[in-house]
């Protein structure tokens, strides 16, 4: 299976909007998936300029744009990617 | 050139305040700068107070382009008298430079200072005016002509007497010993900066003291003639989107020392000149995104932001404890004596959403604030570009 990666944008719309916390992840992720999922953060992802209307922070799961994105929900992402829980 | 020019000092043991006083001003739009070193009778406030009105009332004579001679008199003849001693004292040395390299220095009392040019130390002539209304006063006066890479060193008589009466060192480190240590110092580190050469001759001369108690108030004031520091940062994206290429060339190939502030901004050059950027994987500190790197740009961060709270660090100094983005982008623009700012003037229209916590600044307006500071408090060359 191939490796996953998750962009956390570091704008700074999205870094206002909660991506200072989702900075939690570069511990949870390598923890919890070891070498699966690799994670990275990536000056804009620039999202925020396109929609209208702001769901930042934006997290990219692999091609999954996470919207307003929390721990939870990128971790949420990153298992159904791996196809936990769908055996 | 440039004329980098700082003071260091350290006060005399015992003491709560400095009894030599500096002062220096720039005058930006005539390339020229007037600096005192001023050193008062005594030590302590009283001291403080003697050398200050000098290089205050100095300063203001040689701004106002009134004779030297003129000025010292009426200098002497005001200056409050000592109780104790009966007379009223503040040796100086006035610098008037440009950006030429044509110098004019006036010195009564202080030893005099150290001209150093390829390495070697020069003595130059002078010629001597003697004051009217005051027996034993004698000025020095110096025209000279400096390039590229000469250095001057003024001190007071706290440096060349430092360590007076140890057993090793008779008559203290003299002259003669403090330009041994120089040009010792010159040969190691041909590029030292003005601020840690002055700093190295007041840790000479407190190392020279026995306990390294300062006998007397330890002042050094060093110019240097060098090649203008230039900086170069990039913070938004150019209005025109079909200019992206051309402005992120402009960039990438100049031989300034390079910072870009902006994340779309980042991405834009990465994409532009096709050098991969990488964000720091390491934690933010301070509430403030990481720094990211790209290969031939020196600082690369967060826009708004980092530049906001870059104007904080620079308007009230520094007080966090971890150094942040913020302050390697305030290092950055220090560490520089010429400045030029690329703003793009497009707009984020996702800053201006009423629903963000916080309220964002518009980047040309903290652009213009950071270029007002660092021109009045910094005196630094700016320009800005909008783009």
């Amino acid at each position: 299976m191939n490796k996953i990666t998750v962009k956390i944008c570091m704008g700074t719309t999205c870094f206002v909007m909660g991506a200072s916390q989702l900075q939690e992840l570069m511990d949870i992720i390598p923890s919890k998936y070891g070498d699966k999922v690799e994670i990275q953060g990536v000056p804009c992802l620039e999202f925020c300029n396109v929609n209208t209307e702001s769901n930042a922070p934006y997290v990219a799961v692999a091609d999954t744009i996470v919207k307003n994105a929390t721990v939870d929900k990128v971790l949420e992402t990153i298992e159904r990617k791996l196809g936990y829980g769908q055996e | 050139m440039f004329i980098d020019i700082d003071c260091a000092q350290e006060k005399k043991y015992n003491q709560n305040t400095f009894g030599d006083y500096f002062l220096s001003k720039r005058y930006p739009e005539k390339g020229e700068l007037i600096a005192v070193l001023s050193d008062g009778l005594g030590s302590g406030i009283k001291a403080n107070i003697l050398a200050t009105m000098t290089a205050t009332m100095l300063l203001k004579f040689v701004e106002a382009g009134k004779s030297i001679k003129t000025a010292c008199e009426v200098v002497m003849n005001s200056l409050p008298v000592c109780q104790v001693r009966k007379i009223s004292y503040a040796t100086f040395s006035v610098i008037h430079c440009n950006e030429e390299g044509d110098v004019k220095i006036v010195e009564e009392g202080n030893p005099s200072f150290i001209y150093i040019s390829d390495g070697k130390a020069i003595e130059p002539e002078y010629t001597v005016i003697d004051s009217e209304t005051h027996k034993n006063r004698h000025m020095h006066v110096y025209k000279l002509k400096l390039k590229m890479g000469d250095r001057l060193i003024f001190c007071s008589d706290g440096v060349t007497q430092a360590g007076l009466g140890n057993p090793e060192l008779k008559l203290g480190l003299r002259r003669s010993g403090l330009i041994r240590f120089l040009l010792e110092k010159l040969n190691d580190s041909p590029d030292i900066s003005s601020s840690d050469l002055a700093r190295f001759v007041v840790r000479i001369a407190q190392n020279t003291e026995k306990d390294r108690l300062a006998k007397d108030d330890i002042s050094c004031c060093s110019i240097y003639y060098r090649e203008p520091r230039k900086a170069l940062i990039f913070t938004g994206p150019p209005y025109h989107q079909e200019k992206d290429n051309q402005y992120a060339n402009e960039f990438y190939s100049s031989p300034c020392k390079k910072a870009i502030c902006g994340g779309t901004t980042a991405n834009l050059i990465s994409r532009e000149v096709n050098v991969p950027v990488q964000c720091n994987i390491a934690r933010s500190v301070g509430k403030l995104p990481a720094v990211s790197q790209m290969q031939g740009v020196d600082l690369v961060t967060e826009g708004i932001l980092t530049l906001t709270r870059t104007v904080e660090y620079l308007e009230n100094g520094f007080n966090g404890k971890e150094a942040d983005a913020a302050y390697d982008l305030m290092q950055f623009l220090l560490s520089s004596d010429c400045i030029e700012f690329m703003v793009g003037a497009k707009l984020n229209q996702a800053h201006y959403d009423p629903n963000l916590p916080i309220e964002i600044e518009i980047r040309k307006n903290i652009v213009k604030k950071m270029a007002k500071i660092l021109e009045d408090k910094y005196i630094k060359k700016v320009t800005l570009r909008y783009i």
